[in-house]
């Protein structure tokens, strides 16, 4: 047996001789199970409430009656943001953002019901899922496991004896990698179990799954080295243990907190009032459709009158009211969007920033990595609210123009008692609207999305390693 | 010696440790970047409510401006927003609480409020997700790692120094030296933390019984720590043992058994009536143009007996049966609003009976509600919300049911929110 494997079993035997080290690792996996199986239920109950939901909402919105198309536009549609399987693993911003939202004519509402609202103070002490035990937790024990691994052996002298037998500072070092890195595995397979789980439901993709896992192998991976170069280079192990339990504190529990509040001061977002006034502003500016004589809408109507070839609005083979509404929708659905996508590119902004001070923590890292490539990010996130305005304006579009062609001019501007019922259309056209359906990430953009975040926690490991190799080789000189 | 030089020389002993001094430099310095942070928020916040009335007088002013042409009531109600605030409290800046992720402004119309009131603000969820860096999560969570450095080898570090009967043979050595030692470490740490806070809440002119509520709770939750680090020496275990088993302690205590009651309490009271309120609410509120309108208002006016005395309605459009139907959804979905609240109620109540038990949890459901930044400041804030919406209802009904018109001037009258 070679000296590096020899090494690593004297070690391991040491550590399972030690019954808090024992305990804490039993502790751990235990936690490990909970998280998965809390997680997992979690996210098939949440799954199949929003599943149930949506159909509850699409057969509602197809029973309608006879109705004017315009008050199918006001009476509106709810659609849900699904939760995709991986979210099992790590679902990411799911409880800080709204699932539900309400899609109607002329205005953008926003998605509403999150957890975050819905749940005592506790959810601000952190998710129990198996992300959170293998970002937080899992280093912790294995600082504990190995803090000692190199600076107990100098404490106590028997280092020198190592040497002296003729074991080489590089076997000595790897061994005790070696034995570090086993508990990693150990401790990191229990959260796998999850994979095996999620493995099996319909949308699992195995492409970021694979990313996922290799994320959480590099954190681990680092941590291993980082806690036997932080036992290689300092005298006492009590002063390792502190050492490494400063490294955690800052980097996985503090810098996580930091960094938001950083990026939140550099990168300002306007809030919904001020968006709501700056569009009803720009709005004014285009053209104001209250106003009979406006100039904006006074070319629309000619233009409209020469596309048909007609003198007057009554003579348009088509109802003037439902054209007025397609462009009224147009024009605001235009400003939502310059105005939605400024917010969204500013919280990229900001999200960006967080993830550059990953260069600072390698947990800012591995969440990222995770989220990104489970597809519970903002970017996820920012998904879904794309495709809800892009279905709310197609459903509203389709919806004005039932009303430009279905109804005719003269019943819509009547006033008389009868008008009301001439005006509606039939209930059959309710079932032909679009349904709404998410269009999750494919599997490569949820991996590529993961690439930075992985070549942050590969630098980390390459620094690392070689912070390990030179103190390695100047492992055992006398001071 | 005196006791005054006895406690003199051991603070010079104690700043001697370089990883004591760098300990509390350290704290000092968290804690005052916390406050900072949580005073910048603070100062956010309360810039963008000073930005309202700018930005809402602009906006009612254009709709007053073609309003006032055909002077309809109904049409003054229906496009113009009204502002509601929930201005931070001068403690806000030292427990953030959930002011990061529940709006605290919201524009409300006379329309459904069922469909409003549970609208939210801009927020980016990554970064509200690992919770705020306020001074909150400095006591709560970084606190306590600071008593297990100070305190983890206060007795066995000297034994493994050689150094522990020597001193129990001194006079005033033994347990008076160990309460000695302690009581400054103590005093030491809630000096770097209270100091800091007491000088900002006082220039946040917080009240005296706030700031001195605070810092018995500073006192009380680092004495849980001492008290914990002090019967773990009791085994007399190596520091190397000591530090481990308070910091696996802090971890469970700090962050696993939260995470662990926060599914349990999720999982016993689950609170799903938020979309069946809002998807009621709709069926109902558009369900209207199906039925006879008489039965709408009939049903409004055995509600609201006052403005039954209105006109019956003519054969065109009127906007006070539009108002009235809204106000009907209002009421078909009351009994689900109720329970929504009472399982949001529910959940809090729980994590606070637990914060009985467990410190952590405690402290933080403490200083957000001195501070005004939890679940119940934020359920008050939507009882203010409902009682000037109601305000507003009133004010538009009284237009509205007795036709009279509704000018530019008339802009003005309209109630505002905050006073009465």
């Amino acid at each position: 047996m070679s000296a590096v494997r020899l090494i690593a079993r004297d070690e391991l035997r040491l550590m399972a001789r030690n019954r808090v080290a024992v305990i804490a690792f039993v502790l751990l996996v235990l936690l490990t199970l909970v998280a998965v199986a809390s997680a997992w239920s979690h996210q098939r109950n949440i799954a199949e409430l929003r599943e149930r939901n949506a159909h509850a909402a699409e057969s509602a919105f197809d029973r309608q009656p006879d109705r004017h198309p315009h008050r199918v536009v006001h009476a509106g549609h709810f659609i849900f943001r699904p939760l995709g399987p991986l979210a099992a693993f790590d679902p990411g911003v799911d409880a800080f953002t709204g699932n539900s939202m309400f899609l109607e004519g002329h205005r953008q509402n926003t998605a509403n019901f999150g957890d975050v609202r819905q749940s005592s103070l506790l959810v601000r002490f952190g998710l129990l899922t198996p992300a959170f035990v293998l970002q937080v937790v899992a280093p912790l024990l294995l600082i504990f496991l190995g803090y000692g691994v190199l600076a107990r052996e100098r404490e106590r002298g028997t280092l020198r004896v190592l040497l002296l037998q003729g074991a080489g500072r590089g076997e000595v070092v790897g061994g005790k990698l070696l034995a570090v890195g086993t508990v990693a595995m150990l401790a990191g397979l229990p959260a796998m179990i999850g994979f095996a789980l999620i493995a099996g439901q319909p949308g699992a993709l195995v492409l970021p799954m694979l990313t996922i896992a290799g994320g959480y192998l590099l954190y681990l991976a680092l941590w291993v080295l980082l806690i036997v170069l932080v036992s290689a280079l300092v005298r006492r192990s009590l002063d390792a243990l502190l050492a490494l339990l400063a490294l955690w504190v800052v980097t996985v529990v503090l810098l996580p907190r930091l960094a938001p509040d950083v990026a939140g001061a550099a990168v300002p977002l306007d809030n919904r009032l001020q968006t709501d006034v700056a569009i009803a502003r720009d709005l004014r500016a285009m053209g104001d459709s209250h106003d009979p004589d406006d100039p904006y809408f006074d070319e629309f109507k000619q233009s409209v009158l020469e596309r048909y070839d007609v003198g007057t609005v009554e003579e348009l083979p088509v109802n003037y009211q439902g054209l007025l509404a397609m462009e009224g929708e147009q024009m605001t659905s235009k400003l939502f969007d310059q105005y939605a996508d400024k917010s969204y590119n500013a919280q990229e902004r900001q999200n960006w920033m967080v993830e550059w001070l990953g260069v600072l923590s390698p947990a800012i890292s591995v969440r990222s990595v995770s989220m990104a490539a489970a597809g519970t990010d903002f970017a996820g996130h920012r998904r879904f609210l794309d495709q809800a305005e892009a279905y709310r304006y197609e459903l509203v579009q389709q919806l004005n123009r039932l009303q430009a062609e279905a109804v005719s001019y003269a019943d819509d501007i009547a006033e008389d008692p009868g008008a009301d019922d001439r005006r509606r259309v039939a209930a059959a056209n309710w079932a032909k609207m679009p349904d709404f359906g998410f269009r999750p990430a494919t599997s490569a953009e949820l991996a590529r999305a993961a690439v930075p975040g992985l070549l942050m926690l590969v630098g980390w490991l390459v620094l690392a390693g070689l912070a390990l190799a030179s103190a390695t080789r100047r492992l055992g000189w006398a001071k | 010696m005196g006791e005054m030089n006895l406690l003199k020389h051991e603070l010079r002993l104690l700043f001697r440790q370089r990883l004591t001094s760098l300990s509390l430099m350290l704290l000092a310095l968290l804690t005052v970047t916390s406050i900072l942070a949580g005073i910048a928020e603070v100062d956010r916040q309360r810039a963008d409510i000073a930005a309202i009335p700018a930005a809402q007088n602009e906006d009612i002013s254009a709709i007053a401006s073609w309003i006032d042409e055909d002077k309809d009531p109904g049409s003054a109600a229906y496009y113009s927003f009204h502002p509601t605030w929930d201005e931070p409290s001068p403690l806000a800046f030292a427990a953030i609480g959930m002011r990061d992720v529940s709006p605290y402004i919201l524009r409300v119309r006379a329309l459904s409020l069922e469909a409003q009131i549970y609208d939210g603000d801009t927020f980016n969820p990554e970064l509200a997700l690992p919770g705020q860096f306020d001074f909150a999560f400095v006591l709560v969570f970084l606190a306590p790692l600071f008593v297990i450095v100070l305190f983890h080898d206060l007795v066995s570090g000297e034994r493994e120094a050689r150094r522990a009967r020597t001193l129990e043979a001194l006079p005033r050595g033994g347990r008076a030296l160990w309460r000695r030692r302690s009581a400054l470490r103590f005093g030491l740490l809630w000096l770097v933390l209270a100091a800091p806070f007491t000088t900002t809440a006082i220039i946040e002119n917080v009240g005296a019984a706030p700031i001195a509520l605070i810092l018995v709770t500073i006192a009380a939750y680092l004495f849980f720590w001492v008290g914990l680090a002090a019967l773990i020496d009791r085994l007399r275990w190596s520091s190397v043992a000591n530090a481990a088993t308070l910091s696996a302690a802090w971890l469970v205590l700090v962050l696993i058994v939260p995470t662990l009651a926060n599914v349990a309490i999720n999982r016993a009271i689950p609170v799903n009536q938020g979309t069946e309120i809002a998807m009621a609410n709709q069926e109902v509120v558009h369900g209207a143009w199906e039925i006879p309108r008489e039965d709408t208002m009939e049903r409004f006016y055995a509600n609201h007996p006052r403005w039954s005395d209105s006109e019956p309605l003519g054969p065109d459009f009127h906007y006070k049966w539009y108002f009235a139907f809204h106000q009907n959804g209002d009421e078909a979905v009351a009994p689900q609003a109720r329970a929504y609240r009472q399982g949001l109620e529910g959940r809090d109540a729980h994590a606070r009976a637990l914060g009985w038990v467990l410190p952590s949890v405690g402290v933080q459901a403490l200083l957000t509600r001195i501070a005004g930044t939890d679940l119940t400041a934020q359920l008050a804030y939507q009882d203010r919300i409902r009682a000037f919406h109601e305000r507003l209802r009133n004010f538009y009904y009284e237009y509205l049911f007795y036709d009279r018109p509704f000018g530019k001037d008339d802009f003005d009258r309209a109630p505002r929110f905050g006073s009465s």
